[in-house]
């Protein structure tokens, strides 16, 4: 067997140490939006969390999410209880800061063990690439901006989702355990809603349908499985339902209020649309297009809010809903038609690509729900590789402006560098070469996009602020997120062809 | 010069899986399997045999470069304590002082605040720093107006200036001296990066100078330059850079001896050298000229502009000691005060024996009550320091001069840095970083990896961090102590994390039963030595018992370690073997052949 070094829990040491080291670096106000729910669900009873408003920063993540935290605030509880008051807003002393990174930390081991069986899992022909795979989710700099500095638990959340993707890759009958994890997940955080298409459909066509025909349906099998699903649905919105709240929770999960770009510009496909309406104002008045004059103040301050445009037309939340299904339906039936583990996989990601890329107020931290399913099919062939090299490239960058501070910047920077270097060198060297011909041009392409990163953080992070000081603060933001944009759609297309070639 | 510059560099041989020397890999006698004999080579597996330098060492210094930048996150020594701060207060002062000051001033404004006592060079690289910091923003650095300053920002730039001078000298330096001693030992450039790591990651040094707040790498880079040199068989640059690390602080006093003694030898041995040593005695003269050129530029000025000194100054003492009578009106007259003025800040002979707790020899006699040294009178004290520490120097020193053979160098270097750090007057606890440099570069000799090196150099370094502790401490710097500690014991094999070091047998390059006893004993001890220190108060009438039982454990080890590093010297320089006594080495056999 191949010498797979360094391990995982290695790596785990080394990763744990430099995160400890991140301690007292810049927090977001998702530190204070998460101390608030551990005072929450510590000190109120169980009938006032979703109606609590003390904090601006109510409780909107599903039941399971509310359940850990209460869980935590009984540790929090023994080791420093002021923590845990609703009205102590903006408390951080660093007895809350340790404790709220240590559980960051602590709860990452989930994602290790799910690594871990990712490995174990993989065939032995292709452990070193799962291997590679698996150290470079684990060291993500995704997570460490967005975990370990930012403050978030997405290492935990996304360690149950690899392991009911792995679980799936076991017998058959760890399908239906699968399924029960992805529901749980569901139930911890909704964002995964996104995901869902491709478990229902590969639930559907692998567990409940028999692998000759469709017309075979295993009766058996769909019960477990439905009653799998509400046994947990129930356990997270049952007692809520039985206070009759469920309206309430429902209206803190969905805020439908919300623009259709968020504060800073996801790299998605309304990135671009923003930043072509920027140019067409200035077009306009030669292509002789009408300009909404009140838009144009809107567009450029990129407020939180109801985003309009000055010369496109406007995007209704409907619109977005549309286009990110119709994104997904051929890959689903792709996967309807061929329910193979990869396929899975690859649908998962196209999933992820449709919602980041479509989607209604996408955040920039949600690119993660396209790099590590990704990452687990990186590693297939060389035509795979293609197209996650500019997704690797565009994903981390466009997650930069989360930090602004000057101490954290060198961190993030260098971090992503040599992420960058040391996995995408050891992609290279362990990426089967492919059966079919490469895409035309995509590597050419790809290597020209990863060269122009350098230049443009340099223009973002320094010049701008040489040249300009605080004028066109917008600026360095909107190039950012039109540069990812084009390196994610490229990546999505990309991406495209080599699933329904293969 | 030019001419050697020129000539092709040889490709030396890579024997990367089959010969490995260094006991980086231990192979299993029955599959032939090889494994990562410490968690830090697996690290380096994935690069074993195919990939360049070109992207193993850009890779290694960024990881180095974050864990530096991390703990700089982190606050520092005199963070928001008023009245006086700390070390960081003292450096930015220096920096508020240079550039608004004039020359002259600059070793005569008032000691009680932060005075300048380090030599010239650190004054013109506070100058250089202070100069960018107030093009950035001039509030940091306004006179008078920011001592004490906390500015984040501020903070962000201090932060920035150590590690910039960090990577200006020491990182530098260290790479050029490691590759040096590869090519002397004959360690393929694989184990050689292993070696680098775990040097540079060194947890010491780190949270001295990016936690505490101090510059001592650039003094230690020119420590290191120097060594690189004289294994380049450079002598004159190597009294340069030495110069150079004097005039940067002037600690780096306690190697003094050594590099005096090899220079010195390699102008004697194997035959008498007198170009040689004419050139080794101008270079270091002309160093100390120049070293001293800007001051005296400066004074020159101020002498030209008719600036006065302070009005409140006492003359240098050392003035009245110049063996010929000065008059105030000589035109050399200003520029010997500076000169005798920047002496007499820099060695401040009126100051006790040592300050504060140190783990050296003076410091646990007195500390653990053995016998109280404030019974004696200062001079005498002063004469004891100064006859202990000959005495401890003198063994090293002769051996180099006698057999100035650049393998011995690093060990020569390291006993006579511990010799000074247990026995001389005045020594800090930070010091101990002196020692610890190069013992460490000793991890890139020959079996430098293998337990026997491996456990000594370990030991030293968790032991010197240990006796850092309530320095750091002090600082709030519990958590970054811990967690560079730990991982570095973790990297290197070593306990807590890993006893595989102790568990050889000495035939395989194992350590002997008495190292094995000694080395976990005070493992045991220190380890069980934070437990008390976290849940254990002192008794009432003995507030410092833990502080004193740290430093009385540290004093003993670093004991041990001078007497290993002194016994190693002693083998491998084969003074030894008139007893029977050698160590078989490859690099010996083959300078024989």
């Amino acid at each position: 067997m191949a010498d797979l070094y360094p391990t995982i829990p290695q790596c785990a040491v080394v990763a744990t140490a430099l995160k400890v080291l991140l301690w007292p670096a810049y927090k977001s106000t998702d530190f204070e939006v998460h101390r608030n729910w551990l005072a929450i669900t510590n000190s109120l009873p169980f009938n006032e969390w979703y109606y609590e408003k003390t904090s601006e920063w109510t409780l909107d993540y599903p039941p399971f999410f509310a359940y850990f935290e209460w869980a935590m605030s009984q540790v929090a509880n023994l080791f420093h209880p002021e923590m845990l008051q609703v009205e102590n807003l903006n408390y951080d002393s660093w007895q809350t800061i340790y404790f709220q990174r240590a559980t960051v930390i602590v709860t990452e081991f989930v994602l290790m063990y799910a690594l871990m069986l990712f490995i174990k899992s993989s065939p032995a022909i292709s452990k070193r690439q799962s291997h590679a795979a698996a150290l470079s989710i684990l060291l993500s700099p995704g997570l460490l901006i967005i975990d370990h500095i930012h403050f978030q638990y997405n290492g935990f959340l996304y360690g149950v989702l690899i392991l009911s993707i792995v679980l799936a890759r076991y017998q058959k009958d760890w399908l239906l355990v699968s399924g029960v994890t992805f529901a749980a997940l569901l139930c911890l955080k909704h964002i995964y809603l996104y995901l869902a298409p491709a478990y229902f459909v590969y639930l559907l066509r692998a567990y409940c349908l028999g692998p000759r025909s469709i017309f075979d349906i295993k009766l058996f099998n769909c019960i477990k499985l439905g009653s799998g699903i509400v046994a947990v649905f129930g356990l997270a919105f049952g007692p809520f339902a039985y206070l009759e709240q469920i309206p309430q929770v429902f209206s803190r999960l969905f805020p439908f209020s919300r623009g259709l770009c968020h504060a800073y510009w996801a790299p998605n496909i309304w990135a671009m649309y923003s930043f072509t309406d920027r140019v067409l104002i200035y077009l306009a008045p030669y292509l002789k297009l009408p300009v909404d004059r009140e838009a144009v103040n809107s567009v450029t301050r990129g407020l939180v809010g109801d985003t309009s445009f000055a010369v496109l037309p406007n995007i209704p939340p409907r619109m977005t809903f549309i286009l990110t299904l119709a994104a997904q339906i051929p890959a689903l039936i792709k996967l309807f038609l061929r329910p193979t583990w990869d396929n899975f996989v690859a649908t998962i990601t196209l999933c992820g690509y449709a919602s980041f890329l479509f989607g209604w107020h996408v955040h920039e931290k949600a690119i993660l729900l396209v790099i590590i399913p990704f990452s687990l099919l990186a590693l297939k062939d060389r035509r795979y590789l293609g197209a996650f090299r500019p997704l690797a490239v565009a994903g981390h960058v466009s997650l930069f402006p989360l930090l602004f501070t000057a101490m954290e910047f060198p961190v993030k920077v260098v971090y992503t560098i040599l992420w960058l270097i040391t996995f995408l060198l050891a992609f290279d060297q362990l990426a089967p070469a492919s059966e079919k011909p490469r895409v035309f041009l995509f590597d050419r392409f790809s290597l020209l996009y990863i060269a122009v990163a350098i230049p443009l953080i340099a223009y973002c992070s320094l010049f701008h602020q040489i040249i300009f000081g605080a004028r066109y603060e917008f600026l360095p933001l909107m190039f950012i997120s039109s540069y990812s944009a084009v390196g994610v759609v490229g990546s999505w297309l990309g991406f495209l062809v080599v699933f329904f070639t293969s | 010069m030019a001419g050697s510059s020129h000539r092709p560099r040889r490709k030396r041989k890579e024997l990367v899986s089959s010969a490995s020397s260094n006991g980086t890999v231990t192979t299993d006698t029955s599959t032939s399997r090889e494994t990562p004999a410490f968690p830090l080579v697996a690290f380096f597996w994935p690069a074993k045999g195919s990939v360049s330098q070109w992207i193993v060492l850009p890779c290694i210094l960024m990881v180095v470069g974050l864990f530096r930048w991390c703990t700089a996150i982190w606050p520092y020594s005199g963070f928001q304590r008023p009245p006086m701060h700390g070390d960081f207060e003292a450096q930015r002062h220096w920096m508020e002082l240079t550039i608004h000051l004039p020359v002259t001033h600059w070793y005569f404004h008032n000691l009680q605040w932060w005075g300048l006592d380090y030599p010239p060079l650190t004054a013109y690289h506070s100058w250089i720093l202070g100069k960018a910091g107030s093009f950035i923003n001039p509030s940091w650095f306004a006179l008078y107006l920011s001592q004490g300053l906390d500015d984040p920002d501020l903070k962000v730039f201090m932060r920035a200036s150590v590690y910039i001078s960090e990577h200006l000298v020491y990182i530098p330096a260290v790479i050029i001296c490691g590759r040096h001693l590869a090519r002397l030992h004959n360690i393929n450039s694989w184990e050689a990066s292993i070696a680098l790591t775990a040097i540079l990651m060194q947890p010491a040094t780190i949270l001295i100078d990016h936690g505490h707040f101090q510059y001592n790498t650039v003094m230690l880079g020119l420590v290191v330059a120097s060594i690189s040199s004289m294994l380049a068989g450079r002598a004159l640059w190597s009294c340069l850079f030495f110069v150079g690390a004097l005039g940067f602080k002037q600690m780096a006093l306690f190697y003094a001896p050594a590099v005096a003694a090899y220079l010195a030898g390699i102008c004697i041995f194997p035959r008498i050298n007198i170009v040689r040593f004419i050139g080794v005695a101008i270079v270091t003269v002309a160093s100390f000229a120049l070293l001293y050129v800007p001051l005296l530029l400066g004074t020159f000025y101020d002498t030209y502009r008719k600036v006065p000194l302070p009005s409140d100054i006492t003359l240098p003492p050392l003035l009245s000691a110049v063996p010929f009578p000065v008059s105030e009106k000589a035109w050399y007259y200003p520029y010997l005060v500076q000169l005798t003025q920047s002496i007499h800040r820099i060695f401040p002979f009126a100051r006790g024996l040592f300050e504060d707790k140190v783990a050296n020899i003076w410091c646990a006699v007195h500390a653990s009550g053995l016998h109280k040294l404030h019974n004696y009178d200062q001079e005498l004290l002063s004469k004891a320091a100064l006859g202990l520490t000959l005495l401890s120097i003198l063994p090293p020193c002769l051996i180099i001069f006698f057999k100035p053979r650049r393998e011995l160098i690093p060990l020569a270097f390291a006993t006579t840095a511990w010799g000074f750090f247990l026995c001389s007057y005045q020594v800090h606890e930070k010091n101990v970083l002196l020692p610890l440099l190069p013992m460490t570069l000793l991890l890139s000799t020959e079996s430098g990896m293998k337990p026997a090196i491996r456990a000594w150099v370990g030991y030293a370094n968790l032991l010197a961090n240990w006796t850092l502790f309530p320095l750091l401490a002090k600082d709030e710097l519990r958590m970054p102590h811990a967690v560079l500690t730990l991982l570095w014991a973790y990297l290197m094999g070593l306990p807590p994390f890993d006893i595989k070091a102790y568990t050889q047998s000495a035939s395989e390059g194992g350590v002997n039963l008495l190292t094995k006893l000694v080395h976990l004993g005070t493992f045991a001890a220190a380890i069980a030595w934070h437990g008390f220190e976290l849940f254990v108060s002192p008794p009432t009438n003995k507030p410092d018992l833990w502080i004193v039982a740290n430093v009385c454990l540290g004093a003993g080890g670093f004991g041990l370690c001078y007497l290993w590093c002194l016994w190693n010297l002693a083998l491998e320089s084969g003074f030894l073997s008139i007893f029977g006594l050698q160590r078989q080495s490859a690099v010996q056999e083959k300078k024989t052949q």
